[in-house]
């Protein structure tokens, strides 16, 4: 796995690197929610962008690690950063390169909408969804809603095979 | 029919507390729902709604989420999708979101459900 690069370390308020299951997801969720000294409102937004980007890395890293009850995760990792006037989330994981179009169309094409536009793109893609995958598109236009903000995306090159999908956006915190 | 009860669990606060309610019709969930493989939790509630109208009683469904993950959003709208096929057909059906009015985005997700579903949602702060 690729390291966590080092712009991601300014600012830092958490960090991590490894296997995300939903129990760790859990704890540093509610680390977000109690021990981060902001208003309510901020942090509710970004406890919803923290899920919905840890859990597409959970559910869609290409690298998976098998933990407790034999159950197998994704691995990868997610920084959260504090600036002056926002909070920055920030994930990383392994991808197929075969998968790489498929995600550039669908951040490209979330960066292109309005707001009113991106909520009629959720509630298509949520009609469509299977039940037992809903895939990672719509847990993208949910953080792109919840932010407010553009999907900061980079794909790069690993080997032939793979490549390393990063995904960041932040919350301003007025 | 016995009612279904789920009881939010300490150690992991990504399931949702359930109450349906088999006696008065009232069906009511609390908390956080972010859980993995999400259809498993949410399908025997599915389950027993389908049951539960087949009895033709009253229903009020009252969702008290203070968050739902997109899996869980999906599965949510299949809950409503069945409220409302069974209103259509004369039932009575009612359906509350209470939210808390320092979620800034609640709002939006309520009416997103509304025009999905076609049902109607009273929304109450809180």
């Amino acid at each position: 796995m690729l390291i966590i690069k080092e712009v991601h370390q300014q600012n830092c308020l958490l960090t991590y690197q490894g296997p995300i299951t939903v129990n760790l997801v859990s704890f540093l969720g509610n680390y977000i929610k109690t021990f981060i000294d902001y208003d309510n409102k901020v942090l509710v937004r970004l406890f919803k962008i923290y899920i919905e980007l840890t859990q597409n890395v959970s559910y869609y890293s290409d690298e998976t690690m098998q933990v407790k009850n034999g159950v197998n995760c994704g691995v990868g990792w997610f920084t959260l950063q504090e600036f002056e006037d926002s909070f920055r989330i920030t994930t990383g994981n392994r991808i197929l390169k075969t998968d790489a179009a498929k995600l550039t169309g669908y951040c490209e094409e979330i960066n292109g909408l309005k707001e009113e536009e991106l909520r009629e793109l959720k509630r298509k893609t949520r009609a469509q969804a299977m039940v037992r995958d809903v895939g990672a598109h719509i847990g993208l236009i949910q953080t792109s809603l919840t932010s407010g903000c553009k999907l900061d995306f980079s794909i790069e090159s690993i080997n032939k095979v793979h490549s390393f999908f990063t995904i960041s956006t932040k919350v301003f915190k007025q | 029919m016995e009612s279904l009860v789920i009881n939010e669990v300490k150690g992991s606060p990504y399931y949702p507390g359930v109450h349906f309610n088999a006696e008065t019709g009232i069906c009511e969930m609390h908390g956080e729902s972010y859980m993995e493989e999400t259809y498993k939790f949410y399908e025997p509630l599915i389950t027993w709604i389908n049951e539960y109208i087949k009895l033709k009683k009253p229903l009020a469904v009252n969702f008290k989420l203070t968050y739902f993950n997109t899996n869980s959003s999906r599965l949510i709208l299949d809950i409503l999708d069945i409220v409302r096929k069974y209103k259509d057909s004369g039932g009575a059906v009612s359906v509350n979101w209470y939210y808390d009015k320092k979620d800034p985005d609640m709002i939006e997700e309520v009416e997103d459900f509304i025009l999905e579903s076609g049902m109607k949602i009273n929304l109450i702060s809180y």
